[in-house]
């Protein structure tokens, strides 16, 4: 028998208010793999993404993550996810290696121990010097690379990216993007990459999956490091997904 | 022209205060305004040999106001969490809001024998709703992208509590405590003027009746001291514990 994928959506269904935000979603993940969703405002990726962070239950359908329910088994999935939000999310009142080392305090890891590792991390995204700034203190990027750092301080298996660098400017996003999936890619980890920008999902994904509304999937594919490097092939892609996300 | 900064409007008002009371004593009796020269030998008379009635009033204030900001804290939080607590709590807050501060005074005295209960309780139920209703709206406010960040990593109830709302109210309670200090030090000068025999507001209600308003203003200027001291403490408190907050400058 196979084994299970890392993360299973099965016939899910999601509904607010009786309007389906996805409806019948059915999607796997497996190990180490980089897959970005990308679809317009509505199709259903957050609320996808939602289900797997197990934020609530599903009408219909399963969810698995590790082989376990994110949220009937809550508990069990303490570091095994992490976040990184469309906005920085940190803490005003924590210092930046402070709130890199929350996850790591939340795990009862000890203080000299969680500081060490913050620090550490925020050295790998290019923040040494800043571990005892505020938020305030720090520009937009920077914020979102302290962020990052906070994601992967708690050595998840899977990271989740929540449309995390659409706030920031082009060539910012485009420098933390490089960064951070390299990161990622480095360490192995299995990423779902949230996005409704085409480019950037057809960049960042090993393989890249549309949705249209209701969580439906409607295109899927997987560009390789010669179609990256392929204006011609990137261009027929990008111009594959338009239509069906136009559609 | 630049204006001046940190203490020196306020030291500019007090000054002018004292000029105008200086020029309006010379034209009215000592009855009525006594001369600044007065003022200050009663501020004298009373620190040597009353300091223990404004060391008695300081206490009961430290206590009154300490207990409503721990309890009413505490009260506020569990509204922020529990639905249930919050729709009972709020009304019952509301209601003792409600309630004049006098009334709480005369039922004090009737209810309390001790002295120091009377006070304590007079000062507790006019103050404590103030911090219940402003922590609790501190937790209302509290932005939903913090909570799903730290959701995300599995925290307990506990943990939520100590790594988001606590740090997340301070600055409330901080609010409050600089909001409430001044009504305060009034509630408590009333509340000792009826219901003790000893404090602040015993020796006004004293000075009064033997018609020495030279030790009234005395007292009064005493207590607005007390008034700066204190908010000079939460002041320092504030620069120490929102040091992370940015100065907000709007033009």
């Amino acid at each position: 028998m196979a084994a299970e994928p890392l993360i299973l959506m099965e016939g899910v269904t999601k509904r607010f208010r009786g309007v389906p935000a996805v409806e019948n979603l059915t999607l796997t993940i497996g190990k180490g793999e980089i897959v970005a969703i990308v679809g317009r405002t509505g199709s259903g990726k957050s609320t996808a993404m939602q289900a797997i962070i197990g934020t609530f239950p599903v009408d219909a359908g399963r969810v698995r993550v590790g082989g376990r329910d994110p949220y009937t088994e809550r508990g069990t999935l303490r570091g095994v996810l992490s976040v990184a939000f469309q906005t920085d999310r940190l803490l005003p009142w924590r210092r930046a290696w402070e709130n890199v080392a929350i996850g790591l305090e939340i795990f009862h890891v000890p203080r000299p121990r969680r500081e060490a590792v913050a620090r550490e991390w925020l050295a790998r995204v290019k923040m040494a010097g800043a571990e005892d700034k505020y938020p305030h203190e720090l520009s937009g990027g920077m914020r979102q690379r302290v962020s990052f750092a906070r994601a992967l301080a708690v050595d998840p298996a899977i990271v989740l990216l929540d449309e995390t660098f659409s706030q920031l400017d082009e060539l910012t996003s485009r420098e933390l993007r490089h960064d951070f999936m390299d990161l990622v890619r480095s360490l192995g980890k299995t990423s779902i990459l949230i996005t409704h920008r085409i480019d950037e999902a057809l960049e960042v994904g090993d393989r890249v999956v549309v949705l249209r509304p209701p969580g439906h999937v409607v295109h899927e594919s997987a560009p390789t490091a010669a179609d990256r490097n392929d204006p011609e092939r990137m261009a027929k892609l990008r111009t594959e997904i338009k239509a069906v996300m136009a559609d | 022209m630049a204006e001046p900064a940190g203490r020196g409007p306020t030291l500019i008002v007090t000054a002018v205060i004292f000029a105008a009371l200086g020029v309006t004593s010379l034209f009215t009796p000592d009855y009525i305004i006594p001369s600044p020269r007065q003022m200050g030998a009663a501020i004298v008379e009373l620190l040597t040999g009353q300091s223990r009635d404004l060391a008695i009033t300081a206490a009961r204030l430290a206590a009154g106001v300490v207990a409503a900001l721990v309890l009413g804290s505490a009260l506020g939080g569990l509204m922020g969490v529990a639905r249930p607590v919050a729709r009972y709590g709020k009304s019952l807050l509301f209601i003792l809001s409600g309630v004049p501060a006098l009334s709480w005074m005369l039922l004090a005295v009737l209810w309390f024998r001790d002295t120091e209960t009377r006070i304590f309780f007079i000062l507790f139920i006019v103050v404590m709703p103030f911090y219940a209703l402003n922590v609790y709206e501190g937790i209302q406010a509290l932005p939903r992208d913090w909570t799903e960040m730290l959701e995300g990593f599995r925290p307990t109830r506990r943990e939520v509590f100590r790594l988001l709302i606590v740090p997340h109210v301070v600055p409330y309670i901080i609010l409050t405590t600089k909001s409430v200090s001044g009504y305060a030090i009034r509630m408590i000068v009333f509340a000792e003027l009826i219901g003790a025999a000893v404090g602040v507001g015993a020796r006004l209600a004293q000075a009064q009746g033997m018609f020495r308003i030279d030790r009234v203003f005395a007292w009064t200027i005493l207590l607005v001291i007390l008034n700066f001291a204190l908010q000079a403490a939460i002041d320092f408190v504030e620069r120490r514990m929102l040091a992370w907050r940015p100065a907000v400058e709007i033009r």
